[in-house]
């Protein structure tokens, strides 16, 4: 052990009585500073993300008494359970659960009829769900029943592969069909239903709740019958509310359900469901009450209608939110499949010895390194080899999809090394003991283990590559479009993109109002997507995944 | 696991299960090789046009030209007052950053109790999340007139000082993570032993843990400093567009209080204007791009050489 340790003299000091009380003093001191700092920064951002709250939500124009009303009705019940929740670990955590299951539903909503619904269209959708998505779920459902059967995972594989072409194919002549059936019912079918279904699983597994067969039937049912209430509110298609149907109403049915069943997170329950009803109760009473309530930027519409350089009542942000979730989207496809494949091989795979090992390791120094590359160097790249060397284009969809993708790369590799490296050794051992191969035990000791863990990491990786404008500067995505993309090949706004165009305008209305706006939209898809993750490390942490 | 699998790969055909192996080890591979052809694309696309660049414009002049400009006669690129711009934003949020970030790590890992540091750091990871555009428009919207009303200065609409604070701000959880895992691992027994020479705990985490993990430490230090040089948004939204270099040493302080040009900021603006491809001024934006590849990555290997030399091994 090293003692090469400056505390020799502090021996002298503390012998004499009057030294150790200054030492006291100047400890408390020292103390109380290093708290201090380690607030500034959050503290600092906590006041920009309030003024900018604020702003986006059009505070100023309401009146002190519906601020009385605010108050009371939402924000003292919701510091109260906060206070609550300081003791009641239990509360919180279901209260963390509910509040990204329906963020996440919601904007899981959004991300499908964007990507279905808009960009894919339903013929498309119908295609590939025939030929590719279906025969590889139906597999995998195989396998799972009848672990023999050993050439599942190949068999996945090989659909993966064929089943786009088969696809590609297929569209256009299944026109009849789509036409026959219409577009909400091939949802209802290939969306909604698998959905019931898969919750009807999960209550089938949690001994807590009744027969899953009712819970598919009652969202199957929803489905169905909620299509006349859809019908009556404007803007919402019926294909829309199908889509709704499986990401938003499933998820959070099946999670109120669980908490209601279980006594003990109750008081978790308690919180948002007081800020519901003080919400509600509030929106109810202040029209009669003649209280006059903000006038928010940031709203359905502001959401719904293209982006405007000159006139701050009728932007909105609908073709850039549209662009970012296809790049988006792609994204993730991209950096799942490579990231964990890479970072298996490293962990799994790469030899440490001879050739092999050269390798590894020249891999795993360059992937640091990748890590510490600026974003704007990685728009270089994007510009320099996509959109021009290999011809996707400049500022479309595949070289944005592109160029992030290799930007946060590095980022998920990393971190499902981590998780994978976390995986315990003895249970590779038991795996090889009982005759599997490396493949096999890769697939089912590994990876189920460590999926939670590559998940949360690739969850957070998306988050920054949501925010990152640089880049998209570099490979020339337009500084403002009102059209959504339609394809691949199709020049495209962003959400930053756009955020940064509308930063050039010095109009007070754009500044504190707009921009704000679109700010607080990119806030809460992060806001969202980082509880999401952390949900996801909570419950791995504690072992229930 | 399942009785089924042992049997089938017992008995099951080998010469299949070797060809499935194999396929699965060729796909995985290649999935790992993308990263090294990331690094070649980043080379490839940084060097071939700055090559040609440097054949229509001397390397001296670039690398000693006090202006750049490539819009008004007489066109000139000197990456000088861009770098000029790049260190001052960097040094600005360094002062932020270092400190705070130090101070933070001291109290994480010395004092905080388990509740709070499970509050604080997932709060911190926050700060380094938020985009860096959204940095940059809270910068311009509300810390710039903030600082304008507070300070006796004359203050710039776009100007270095909001940019640097707010970039600050942001790196400080790169600090504070970092260093706070070097002084987690300096062993107890260090700790112990001090106490029971009579040390306080002041002397404790001044004297001997900080000097301990000062590998780390400087580490971290780097790796915020290359991250500052390289961040590009803030700067872009918020300081400014006008390259800007000082007449002398005294002329420096100033230029805090004006607006500036970094090196990225350059980039964006040579690549958002009507500037097509193919011309020397599209070719200077790589050749930017690849001083600053060059920067960030020296300061990368640094950090690394740094953590790896300067570690104080307690086995």
């Amino acid at each position: 052990m090293t003692t090469d340790t400056n505390t020799d003299t502090d021996t002298v000091e503390s012998v004499d009585p009057g030294l150790g009380r200054v030492s006291r003093l100047r400890g408390a001191v020292f103390r109380y500073v290093t708290f201090v700092a380690s607030l500034v920064g959050v503290a600092s951002l906590g006041v920009l993300l309030a003024y900018v709250f604020w702003d986006a939500l059009g505070m100023d124009s309401a009146q002190p008494g519906w601020y009385a009303g605010f108050f009371l009705l939402v924000v003292a019940p919701f510091v109260g359970f906060v206070l609550r929740a300081r003791t009641d670990a239990v509360a919180g955590e279901v209260a963390l659960e509910l509040f990204a299951t329906v963020a996440g539903g919601i904007q899981g909503g959004f991300a499908l009829v964007v990507v279905l619904d808009v960009i894919a269209g339903v013929d498309v959708w119908l295609s590939y769900f025939l030929t590719t998505i279906g025969p590889a779920v139906a597999v995998y459902l195989y396998g799972r029943l009848n672990r023999a059967a050993s050439w599942t995972g190949l068999g996945i594989l090989a659909t993966g592969l064929l089943g786009p072409v088969a696809g590609t194919l297929l569209i256009g002549r299944i026109d009849v069909v789509v036409s026959g059936v219409g577009a909400p019912g091939i949802y209802l079918l290939t969306v909604t239903l698998p959905a019931a279904l898969g919750v009807g699983l999960l209550v089938d597994r949690n001994e807590d709740l009744g027969d899953g067969r009712w819970a598919t039937l009652a969202l199957f049912a929803l489905g169905v019958a909620g299509v006349l209430a859809a019908d009556a509110v404007p803007g919402v298609s019926r294909s829309v509310w199908q889509l709704f149907v499986a990401s938003f109403a499933a998820p959070t049915g099946y999670v109120v359900a669980r908490n209601l069943a279980d006594q003990e997170r109750w008081s978790g329950l308690a919180g948002p469901g007081a800020l519901v009803v003080g919400a509600g109760v509030l929106l109810l009473v202040d029209g009669p009450l003649g209280l006059v309530g903000p006038s928010p930027w940031f709203d359905w519409q502001f959401l719904t209608s293209p982006p405007s350089l000159t006139d701050p009542s009728t932007a909105g942000v609908y073709a850039p939110i549209v662009g970012s979730v296809f790049v988006i989207v792609l994204v993730a496809v991209f950096t799942l499949f490579l990231g964990v494949g890479a970072a298996l091989y490293l962990e799994e795979y790469a030899g440490s010895s001879g050739l092999r090992g050269a390798v590894a390791r020249l891999v795993r120094i360059n992937i640091s390194n990748l890590a510490g590359v600026p974003s704007v160097v990685y728009g270089l790249l994007g510009l320099a080899v996509f959109a021009r060397l290999i011809g996707t284009g400049i500022g479309t969809v595949l070289t944005a999809a592109l160029t992030l993708s290799l930007l946060i790369l590095p980022i998920v590799i990393i971190s499902a090394r981590e998780a994978i490296a976390a995986v315990p050794d003895s249970q590779r051992r038991a795996s090889y003991g009982m005759g599997a191969t490396r493949w096999q035990t890769v697939r089912n000791v590994v990876l189920p283990r460590s999926l939670p863990g590559i998940m949360t990491g690739t969850i957070l990786a998306l988050g920054r590559a949501i925010g990152e404008t640089a880049p998209l500067l570099m490979i020339g995505v337009p500084a403002f479009r009102r059209d959504e993309p339609t394809g691949l090949f199709t020049r495209t706004g962003a959400l930053p993109r756009q955020v940064f165009t509308w930063a050039d305008n010095p109009n007070p209305e754009f500044q504190y109002g707009v921009l704000a706006a679109g700010v607080v939209t990119l806030l809460v898809v992060l806001l969202t997507m980082n509880s999401i993750a952390i949900l996801i490390r909570n419950k791995y942490e504690r072992g229930d995944v | 696991m399942n009785d089924a699998r042992g049997e089938m790969d017992l008995s099951g055909d080998r010469g299949f299960q070797d060809v499935r192996e194999s396929v699965y080890h060729v796909v995985l591979l290649a999935c790992a090789v993308v990263s090294v052809l990331t690094t070649i694309g980043i080379v490839y696309s940084l060097a071939a046009p700055s090559v040609a660049f440097f054949a229509e414009v001397s390397a001296a002049e670039f690398f000693t030209a006090t202006e750049f400009n490539v819009n008004i006669q007489p066109i000139t690129f000197g990456v000088l007052p861009l770098a000029f711009g790049t260190i001052i934003v960097t040094v600005g949020a360094a002062a932020v950053a270092l400190p705070l970030g130090l101070l933070t790590a001291i109290y994480l890992s010395e004092y905080a109790d388990s509740r709070t540091r499970a509050v604080l750091k997932p709060m911190l990871e926050v700060l380094a999340g938020i985009p860096t555009v959204v940095y940059g428009y809270f910068a311009l919207v509300y810390v710039t007139p903030f600082l304008d009303g507070v300070l006796p200065v004359e203050l710039n609409t776009f100007n270095v000082l909001s940019a640097s604070l707010v970039m600050g701000v942001m790196i400080v959880p790169m600090v504070s993570s970092i260093s706070e895992d070097s002084m987690s691992a300096v062993p107890d027994t260090l700790r112990q032993g001090a106490y029971g020479l009579g040390a306080t705990k002041f002397k404790v985490s001044t004297r001997v843990v900080v000097p301990a993990a000062v590998s780390g430490i400087a580490s971290s230090y780097i790796l915020a400093i290359s991250r500052a040089v390289g961040e590009t948004m803030i700067v872009v939204v918020a300081a400014g567009n006008l390259p800007n270099f000082p007449s002398g040493p005294g002329d420096v302080l100033p230029k805090f209080f004006e607006q500036t040009q970094t090196m990225t900021a350059a980039m964006v603006e040579v690549l958002t204007s009507e500037i097509g491809g193919g011309t020397v001024a599209y070719r200077s934006v790589f050749a930017i791009g690849l001083t600053l590849f060059g920067m960030t990555f020296a300061l990368n290997l640094v950090s690394d050489f740094v953590a790896e030399r300067y570690r104080e091994e307690y086995d």
